[in-house]
């Protein structure tokens, strides 16, 4: 990808972007749609059988399965209830801490519903009706074993959730990483001022203009690369030095980049297109508006496992519009995402006179693929 | 010959430019700018027949420098020049102004050169808004032979008289052609017209008063006059901007 074309985007799946930022993209289904209401009935209805298949001795198959219903049914509509209601706070917490709170949750209300149970099978109506055979007699042992076999479910049913909810994602995300890769070859304005460039360059010196072709043409060769595939760290920093010297034809002392990626192990395997669509977005952002021109730079660290890239480039002297960056910033997230999942990150902002795009993931020697599914 | 005044930032695109007309013939380079208002000081100095105008450059764009360059006396023909910008190249095309596309190919140049015409200014000032150009950053004034550049941001008001409107800004108050309405439509939001021959700037917009007579004016920020308001518009613009 050299830059991404700016397109109209057809529709795509809610997915990259927000899905490192909880909100939409927390694993708990929406538990007010009937469909997570009826898979929560489901799970009830299994534990059901499974207790009464363990206790049927007692009473009999048939009327163990229904009492077992009824109080399991209350405690799973009740509890998808209260995630229904609670699901915003709990996708603000993230991921580890909403999981344990929808776990203590759930827990607290199989508890609950027991002592209910408990303390309705003490009342007077109950008593009268001579039904307290139905009922558990001492208030301990009952709640105790209801909570810890509520607990395990609990656990079982949200890493069910979870699970589904990952591979879902992962499938959105290979699709739209794939259609991002077809829509993002190259920035037309990129191509006929290189084109430009060179057929000046052709009269005076062909030299130059024989390396900017050349230059020209690894550089779409990096671009028509299979989007998922990797490159080696060595190879991904020369497209963005290539990338670099034709910028430098056209722009001349206006652009100035200052590299820093001495720290980084060269034989890290990384997606392809990771740093070169940054520079062309600092250049474009940062230093075409600028008559002056500035400087990007672009320096690379290792902490332990860790690589991390930054690219810096002063703010434009008017604020371009950033169509174009989200866009490139996006299909790097995806991609990223795709090959490292949670452990890589990516954060771009503003900070004071400086627009920063910083990249975080592991250092992976061999290669990735396959090891990733 | 032709005179002609090449602007770009880009130097290989200067220099292609240049070897170009040497071939073409007929032609002959005055000079060459890499920025929009050192276009405007070239084009005063050398007074170029034709400017070939890029139309992305940092600063002051190839369009607003065209529409700059159109309040001299005896304003240059412009062509146009970009690699690639749907919306400015359907605009040429609409109000039939001279462009070439890059990279540039000699026997356009020369065809756009032979047929090289003036932009009215009411043209240029469609063309700004059909290419989708940004907002105006500047105001051209010209005193003599002088073009003068002022920022949009600098300027306190606008007042118009018969003939000419007069643009009050930080360093002074300078006279221009263009008519209020233009000028209104040109900057959107950030002026707002207090009444019917006055243009204000609404971010030194400081108070509403009442004058001795009872009458309702502005005060602005740094402006020591206080300009009348049509008494239609006072309340509307308390509530507005809160003043």
């Amino acid at each position: 990808m050299i830059g991404p074309v700016r397109s109209q985007l057809p529709p795509r799946p809610a997915s990259s972007d927000r899905a490192f930022r909880g909100g939409d993209a927390f694993y708990l289904p929406n538990f007010c749609a009937s469909r997570a209401a009826f898979a929560i009935v489901v799970v009830a209805e299994l534990t059901a059988i499974v207790v009464s298949i363990a206790r049927s001795a007692a009473q009999g198959f048939w009327s163990e399965l229904a009492l077992s219903s009824l109080f399991l049914l209350w405690v799973g509509l009740l509890s998808a209830a209260l995630l229904c209601a609670l699901r915003p706070l709990l996708a603000r917490l993230g991921e580890q801490r909403g999981s344990s709170v929808a776990l203590a949750l759930m827990t607290a209300v199989v508890a609950a519903v027991s002592a209910g149970v408990f303390l309705l099978g003490q009342s007077h109506v109950v008593r009268a009706a001579g039904a307290n055979s139905l009922f558990p007699r001492r208030l301990g042992p009952f709640v105790l074993r209801n909570t810890a076999i509520g607990l395990v479910i609990a656990a079982v049913t949200l890493r069910y959730f979870y699970v589904t909810h990952q591979w879902r994602r992962n499938i959105e995300l290979r699709a739209a990483a794939r259609v991002h890769a077809l829509q993002a070859r190259i920035r037309p304005h990129f191509l006929f001022n290189s084109m430009n460039t060179i057929a000046a360059l052709t009269r005076t010196a062909p030299r130059e203009a024989e390396q900017a072709v050349q230059d020209l043409a690894d550089l779409f060769r990096a671009s028509l690369a299979e989007p998922l595939e990797t490159i080696t760290l060595a190879d991904e920093l020369e497209i963005a030095r290539t990338y670099q010297r034709i910028e430098q034809l056209r722009l001349g002392e206006r652009l100035r980049v200052a590299w820093h990626v001495e720290a980084l192990p060269l034989d890290a395997r990384v997606p392809g297109l990771l740093l070169q669509p940054l520079l062309e977005n600092a250049i474009y952002h940062g230093i075409e508006p600028c008559p002056a021109g500035g400087v990007v730079a672009i320096n690379g660290e290792r902490a332990g496992e860790l690589l991390s890239l930054v690219v810096r480039n002063p703010l434009g002297a008017r604020a371009r519009d950033h169509d174009g960056n989200q866009l490139a910033l996006e299909n790097i997230r995806e991609r990223l995402m795709l090959h490292y999942g949670a452990r890589a990150l990516l954060k771009a902002g503003r900070f004071g006179e400086e627009y920063i795009v910083t990249l975080r993931f592991p250092y992976l020697p061999a290669p990735a693929g396959g090891a990733r599914d | 010959m032709l005179r002609v005044l090449i602007v770009d930032d880009e130097l290989p695109a200067r220099e292609r430019l240049g070897q170009l007309i040497a071939e073409i013939g007929g032609a002959q380079i005055v000079g060459d700018a890499s920025t929009g208002l050192e276009a405007l000081e070239q084009t005063v100095r050398l007074a170029p027949d034709v400017v070939l105008l890029d139309v992305r450059m940092p600063g002051l764009d190839g369009i607003e420098t065209a529409r700059h360059l159109s309040v001299l006396q005896e304003p240059p023909a412009v062509i146009f020049t970009t690699a690639y910008d749907q919306y400015a190249v359907h605009a040429f095309e609409t109000y039939a102004a001279g462009y070439l596309l890059k990279p540039i190919r000699k026997d356009k140049l020369a065809a756009a050169l032979a047929h090289a015409g003036r932009l009215t200014r009411p043209q240029l000032r469609q063309l700004a808004a059909a290419s989708g150009a940004r907002r105006r950053t500047h105001i051209a004034t010209r005193r003599r032979d002088q073009v003068s550049l002022i920022a949009v941001q600098e300027i306190l008001y606008f007042q118009a008289d018969q003939k000419y409107t007069t643009v009050r800004h930080a360093q002074g108050e300078d006279l221009i052609e263009e008519s209020l309405r233009t000028l209104e439509e040109d900057l959107g939001t950030d002026f707002v017209r207090i009444h019917r021959n006055t243009l204000v700037n609404t971010r030194y917009l400081q108070r509403i008063v009442r004058d001795a007579d009872g009458r309702y004016c502005v005060l602005l920020r740094g402006c020591a006059t206080a300009l009348p308001v049509s008494r239609r518009l006072a309340g509307e613009l308390r509530e507005r901007f809160r003043v």
